[in-house]
């Protein structure tokens, strides 16, 4: 099923299993059924619990504040990943801080969706991949949705937990199909789930067993796709073989998959779709420098989109952002 | 045929709902004519036929189609619709075991599938964890009988007993070389060439036939229908070393393979499985291990010490009292300064001058010096 139906289920699902779950966001009602059709439906589901809302991000995301803090799990969409700017004094300054300030006597889970990324010509506003400005904010989660991680499973247990989290969902991915790792394969790959104690999983992936892998691939929602595909395309014509590491949770970072694959491959190449420098690759870069210096066959590589904003031309907008042939051209040096 | 598409109209919709049809489905519209309302999150659209044609409508009303993909498709008369429509239903119709079949062609990669062709494997038969790769392909050729179908392995010549009877390693180019260095040599004789490369099955070099893959290397010494191995392979000093730890492991000895017109100087000491080309010089009292391949016109100046498996272009020198590692590989004219250590494992760039020593497992580069062609100055102009 499309990622798109599938959190729509997802979210219809937690609406009706616990009461404390409520939807807020601009626009989520039917019968737009929000920017993206994620909500669509919801309304009737629970009316009472699928708040449309006046457009002033900084007031939603305030408002789930005190929402989450009464008891509530309110779960808020942001219509485009560009206005995620208009939260930020909330989530830096409040919802991360308040069980500290408060002597650990409130929670504050605030979940805060938003559909990022470009590819769609929609221009420099409603394009970007902003989460890197939120990656490393003490008390945050940043999830990235992806098509091998199951949304109803990765908001379940998100659930579970009372850490503030913002969750990204690339837009190109609502129209891919859900695959989830099945027997050990997801399509021609084998894949399996890693994860360490209380983490969300990652997904590993590889087109040989992984200790024929030359490269290890780190990647993260759509980016992660595309890597999927050049990897395919690289084993199929060229024999070059690498080992995908997809994370879900992207910070903190749960680094014990990629330190496995790099023991067994040597060489690293991470890729986003956000701008290049201070990002999260070279955050992964400089970890894994640390912990496997002198035993990596070349320089860890990062691979993002260029430092710019991102035109609204398709044509000019492809030279910004991370392409399906950057990324084979890079990940085959790097498995050189 | 042409496919009639839901416009883009805008950024936010993804789908559009197909809320009416102008135009009952395989009848004909006139180009211009309303065919079709579609309604977007933002608009009510009518679509328009843009040529005359039979509509074939793909989405009925109420249903979503993408942005972009086509709601219908016009044909110019009704007979390219029937066969439009007879063409899907056969494709609907294909087994699944076709399809099966088709997939497992698909899981091999583009080498492996000409690996298999060429090696007449039928991938069906090859298991792989993941995709099917080129060592999967040749792993089933190993234990496939079928494989050698294509080029049966010739047999051994009996060899002239008085001489030592050698089997050849290798069946590329190297073999050539030692082939003609054998021709000269009195005491020795090729009794065949061995090579992992099942293409060569069957063939000869210079006469001596190519006799099967390394698992056949036992099977001759057993039969002592040889008295020693040569590694002929001068491009790889890893396989040069794996053949002759693999020798060395079933107690097979290696002969020393020397051109007449090499000089080895007095005081030499030389260990076996050398292969020396014409004009090679081996300086007075030089220390040589095991399996090492010189080209043409090396000189080793006097007191080098040079170890095993090393690999070396034509025209190498060095000067006196040189070190040379284990399977080291010199390009071609490296020239070495005296008391000098190579150490193991490293590379040397053609045309290299060395004045310092070599750590283990380096390479060494060079300056490039280019060349530069261009095509000669028209001679009728020139004058």
């Amino acid at each position: 099923m499309m990622l798109v139906k599938e959190l729509n289920a997802a979210l219809g699902r937690l609406l009706t299993d616990d009461p404390r779950v409520v939807l807020m966001g601009e626009d989520i009602a039917d019968p737009y059924g929000g920017a993206f059709k994620v909500t669509r439906g919801l309304s009737s589901v629970a009316p009472e619990r699928v708040l449309t809302t006046p457009v002033s991000e900084g007031a939603i995301v305030g408002m789930a504040a005190g929402l989450a803090m009464s008891g509530y799990r309110p779960i808020v969409e942001i219509m485009f990943a560009d206005f995620l700017s208009l939260t930020f004094d909330q989530v830096m300054n409040h919802i991360t801080k308040y069980p500290a300030m408060y002597d650990g006597k409130v929670t504050c889970p605030v979940i805060i969706r938003s559909p990022s990324g470009g590819h769609r010509g929609y221009g420099p506003t409603h394009s970007q991949s902003p989460e890197k400005h939120f990656l490393g904010l003490p008390g945050l989660t940043v999830v990235a949705a992806s098509p091998y991680h199951d949304p109803h499973a990765t908001l379940r247990s998100l659930l579970l937990r009372d850490d503030p989290v913002l969750l990204v969902e690339h837009k190109l991915l609502y129209a891919e199909a859900l695959t989830t790792a099945v027997g050990g394969r997801i399509g021609a790959a084998l894949a399996r789930e890693e994860s360490s104690a209380g983490r969300l999983p990652s997904v590993l992936m590889s087109w040989v067993p992984p200790e024929d892998c030359s490269v290890t691939v780190v990647a993260y929602g759509y980016s992660a796709l595309i890597a999927a595909r050049v990897l395919e395309q690289l084993a199929m014509e060229e024999e070059v073989f690498g080992e995908l590491v997809v994370p879900a949770e992207i910070a903190p970072l749960d680094t014990s998959p990629i330190s496995a694959s790099l023991r067994r491959t040597r060489s690293l190449i991470a890729i986003e779709e956000g701008t290049e420098g201070w990002s999260w690759g070279s955050e992964i870069a400089q970890r894994m420098s640390v912990e496997a210096f002198g035993q990596l066959r070349r320089p860890i590589d990062v691979l993002a989109s260029a430092s710019s904003i991102i035109p609204s031309s398709r044509e000019r907008e492809r030279e910004v952002l991370v392409t399906q042939s950057d990324m084979r051209q890079r990940i085959r040096a790097a498995a050189g | 045929m042409t496919p009639v598409s839901v416009p883009w109209t805008d950024v936010n919709s993804e789908v559009a709902v197909v809320s009416a049809w102008h135009v009952p489905d395989r009848s004909m519209v006139r180009g211009g004519e309303a065919l079709v309302d579609v309604e977007t999150s933002k608009a009510l659209l009518e679509v328009e036929a843009e040529v005359d044609g039979f509509v074939l409508q793909l989405v009925p009303a109420g249903g979503e189609v993408s942005v972009g993909e086509p709601v219908a498709l016009l044909f110019d008369d009704e007979a390219s619709m029937v066969a439009h429509l007879e063409s899907r239903a056969k494709e609907a119709d294909v087994p699944r075991e076709t399809r099966e079949g088709v997939a497992d062609e698909s899981r091999a990669t583009a080498k492996a599938r000409a690996r298999a062709h060429e090696l007449g494997i039928d991938l069906a038969s090859v298991t792989a964890a993941g995709l099917i790769t080129v060592r999967d392909v040749e792993a089933a050729a190993g234990s496939s009988p079928s494989a050698t179908a294509p080029s049966e392995p010739g047999s051994p010549l009996p060899g002239d007993a008085a001489t030592q009877r050698l089997l050849l390693i290798g069946a590329g180019l190297g073999a050539t070389q030692v082939a003609d260095i054998l021709a000269e040599t009195p005491g020795q004789t090729a009794i065949g060439i061995i090579d992992d490369d099942p293409a060569f099955w069957g063939r000869d070099v210079r006469g001596i036939p190519v006799i099967g893959g390394s698992e056949q290397i036992a099977t001759l010494w057993e039969r002592s229908a040889m008295d020693a191995v040569v590694v002929t392979i001068s491009t790889s000093v890893t396989a040069r070393s794996r053949f002759r730890e693999l020798c060395g492991a079933a107690g097979i000895p290696l002969a020393n393979v020397i051109d007449l017109r090499a000089k080895v100087a007095s005081g030499v000491r030389m260990g076996l499985g050398n292969v020396i080309c014409a004009f090679v010089q081996l300086g007075t009292e030089c220390q040589i291990g095991d399996n090492n391949f010189f080209s043409a016109y090396n000189s080793f100046e006097h007191h080098n010490v040079l170890g095993s498996d090393i690999s070396t272009g034509p025209g190498c020198m060095t000067s006196g009292e040189v070190h040379i590692g284990d399977r080291v590989r010199l390009g071609m004219a490296v020239m070495v300064e005296p008391k000098i250590t190579i150490g193991a494992d490293s590379v040397v760039a053609s045309g290299s001058v060395i004045v310092r020593s070599v750590p283990p497992s380096h390479a060494v580069k060079t300056k490039v010096i280019t060349t530069v062609v261009v095509p000669m100055r028209d001679p009728g102009s020139g004058s």
